[in-house]
């Protein structure tokens, strides 16, 4: 296509010039990447931080449990939920839970605390519980030879209440039915540290935490893991229709103020970002500008043999985006390698981040497709956008002014 | 004879009150088909001024041109566009190739933004190279070629549009009298064999003879139109 040779030959005619404008703009797009790429990777980085510890990707309740909890609001089917998560393969894994405030006590000390169910053996597909031991052992659901079930008890609690492995604690608690629940556990393991979340809370595996609660065997939520937690809000809706008397929620909803603090954080980091492509592009929208300029005899001649001034709107929106797209094409040829490195290995942070007892060493960068094409779909719009004012500029020009510009 | 170019008391103006400069002056004349017409008169006289106007590239203060029966001077930009692109071929004084297409895709482009077929487009590249003289300089850069063969290649660009008319602003002024002299004779060869009507401007005493009619601008008027 001659218009394409017009415009690709007009990019080479100074040299130098388009081979510094498209390297700014090379630099803005690697740039561009691999701020996205960490900002991804980091908010990535924060949503597992926070989802894997105890919350999961995907929660499902009762009615409105999530805003307003309460003992008797409980899944009674569990069976229903289980064939429901079984069917689904995006699931990896899932765990029931149960959930009350209780009072702890220990000697004369006394603690309010919170109890939370979990079955021993499912508990560790969905939360870093098992990571959390920071002394003792995991529990298991079987009673000891006195008929007492184990407890594992928040490094809080267990300082407060002057309590070790092996202690009694005794715990008292409304059940659903209203009855008074009371009895005594025995601590098989701290849990976290003192920042924990969960350093107020008492562990109980979920039979027994049922019977304590009277709950039979019904639990108040059930938690999950999904292979991609960047789909998790698709597959929360598809199974909430599978499960219409039920509330499912993404995690975005059971954490929401979490999650607004974090969107909005990140939405001002590509707002940064648009700043640095702004200014890149002014440099652009310059080297255009003079190229119309120097050629302003030239389109005068197009316009005489009968181009329209639309055509030289054209020609100016081919050449820049052509500069664009090489430009483009060598940014990505050297960000690919850098992100999918840091992707992989991540920098060593200087020192590791303690979230509720568990160490992260590696801040990782993300590889996906929208680190690519975000940054890509915003340098060829500010490019298609820069090419306009010259282009409108060429086609004003009046082919006797040209003509007889010497 | 058919009449192809007829201008009515053209005027054009430039400037206002005190910088105003009258390069036309009620220029009324007709130009019939097949003609091989030359504008003379000295530097200033308003030779560029009326072939522009001719050509639609600019608009007259007041007065009407007219081209196979259509007022251009009161067409719209874009019409004007179209109207230049497939009536009216221009030849300028220098050559304005565009740098960077060959001679081939210099006379090729005017055909592209015709809408002429790859096909007919190669065709007719090739006819226009041959009867302007510039066999196997097709693949060349403006660049690569003399003053003489470029304007050459502006005449097969100017050809190739299949115009009615084409308007040569002092085609040979940047030639030496020989190079200019070889092209005028490609230009009256066209006349001759094909009936394409010229109009060119000049103050060349040799190229003024081979010319059919002379017409002399002073000041921005007519002052003597002979037919040979
Ligand atoms: N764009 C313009 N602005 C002001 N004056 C102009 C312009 N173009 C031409 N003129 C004036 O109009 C007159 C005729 O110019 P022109 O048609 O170029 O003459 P020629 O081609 O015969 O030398 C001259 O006096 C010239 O200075
Ligand atoms: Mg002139």
């Amino acid at each position: 296509m001659l218009i394409f040779k017009l415009a690709f030959r007009n990019i080479l005619r100074q040299k130098r010039r388009s081979l510094l404008t498209g390297l700014s703009m090379t630099g803005g797009y690697v740039l561009f990447v691999i701020s996205i790429s960490m900002l991804e990777g980091s908010w990535g980085n924060a949503v597992d931080i926070f989802t894997l510890d105890h919350t999961g990707h995907i929660q499902i309740h009762k009615g409105n449990y999530v805003k307003r909890p309460k003992i008797y609001e409980t899944i009674v089917d569990r069976e229903e939920v289980e064939e429901a998560l079984a069917g689904e393969a995006r699931i990896t894994g899932y765990a029931p839970r149960v959930y009350s405030p209780t009072l702890a006590y220990s000697g004369d000390k006394t603690s309010p605390a919170f109890l939370i169910g979990v079955d021993p053996v499912l508990e560790t597909s969905v939360s870093r519980l098992l990571l959390k031991v920071s002394d003792g052992t995991y529990f298991d659901a079987a009673p000891n030879e006195d008929g007492y079930s184990q407890a594992m008890i928040g490094a809080g609690l267990a300082s407060k209440l002057k309590l070790g492995l092996g202690d009694e604690i005794v715990l008292i608690a409304q059940g659903a039915d209203g009855s008074i629940a009371n009895d005594i556990f025995i601590i098989s393991a701290i849990i976290g540290n003192k920042t924990s979340f969960d350093r107020f809370a008492v562990y109980l595996p979920l039979s027994a935490a049922q019977v304590f609660l009277s709950l039979g065997a019904t639990v108040h939520e059930y938690a999950m893991l999904v292979s991609n937690r960047n789909h998790n809000e698709a597959i929360a809706s598809d199974l909430q229709v599978l499960l219409p008397n039920l509330t499912v929620s993404p995690w975005q909803k059971v954490e929401e103020s979490f999650y607004r603090t974090m969107q909005s954080d990140r939405q001002g980091n590509h707002f940064s970002m648009g700043i640095i492509v702004f200014l890149v592009f002014i440099g652009v929208l310059n080297t255009v500008l003079m190229s119309v300029l120097e050629r302003t005899r030239e389109f005068g001649v197009l316009r005489s043999i009968g181009c329209h001034p639309l055509g030289l709107v054209k020609l100016i929106f081919l050449e820049t985006q052509m500069l664009t797209w090489l430009s483009l094409a060598v940014g990505g040829l050297i960000a690919l390698p850098l992100v999918f490195w840091f992707a992989q290995y991540g920098i060593l942070l200087p020192q590791p981040i303690d979230v509720g007892g568990v160490n992260f060493q590696h801040m990782k960068g993300e590889f996906s497709s929208l680190v690519f094409f975000m940054p890509m779909t915003f340098i060829v719009g500010a490019a298609a956008l820069i090419s306009l004012p010259p282009g409108i500029r060429a086609a004003r020009i009046l082919p006797r002014d040209a003509l007889s510009s010497h | 004879m058919t009449k192809l170019i007829e201008t009515k008391d053209l005027c054009r103006s430039f400037g206002s009150d005190e910088t105003l400069v009258v390069a036309l002056d009620h220029v009324s004349v007709t130009i019939e088909e097949g003609e091989f017409t030359a504008i003379i008169g000295p530097s200033g006289s308003g030779k560029t001024t009326l072939l522009h106007l001719i050509g639609g590239l600019d608009e007259p203060s007041s007065g009407s041109v007219t081209l196979s029966g259509i007022n251009i001077a009161k067409m719209p930009g874009r019409q004007v566009s179209d109207f230049r692109r497939d009536h009216i071929g221009f030849i300028f004084q220098a050559y304005n190739l565009i740098p960077v297409l060959s001679a081939e895709e210099n006379i090729e482009y005017v055909m592209l933004l015709q809408g002429v077929s790859a096909r007919e487009r190669r065709r007719r590249v090739k006819e226009m190279l041959k009867i302007t003289g510039l066999e196997g300089l097709g693949k060349r850069r403006p660049a690569q070629l003399s003053g003489g063969q470029q304007q050459r290649v502006a005449v097969a660009r100017a050809m190739a549009s299949s115009p009615d008319t084409i308007l040569a602003d002092e085609p040979t002024a940047n030639l030496d009298s020989k190079t200019g002299i070889s092209l005028l004779e490609v230009m009256r060869d066209l006349n001759q064999t094909r009936g394409m009507t010229f109009v060119f401007s000049t103050h060349d005493e040799k190229i003024m003879e081979r010319a059919t009619r002379l017409i002399h601008l002073h000041d921005g008027a007519i002052d003597k139109d002979e037919r040979k």
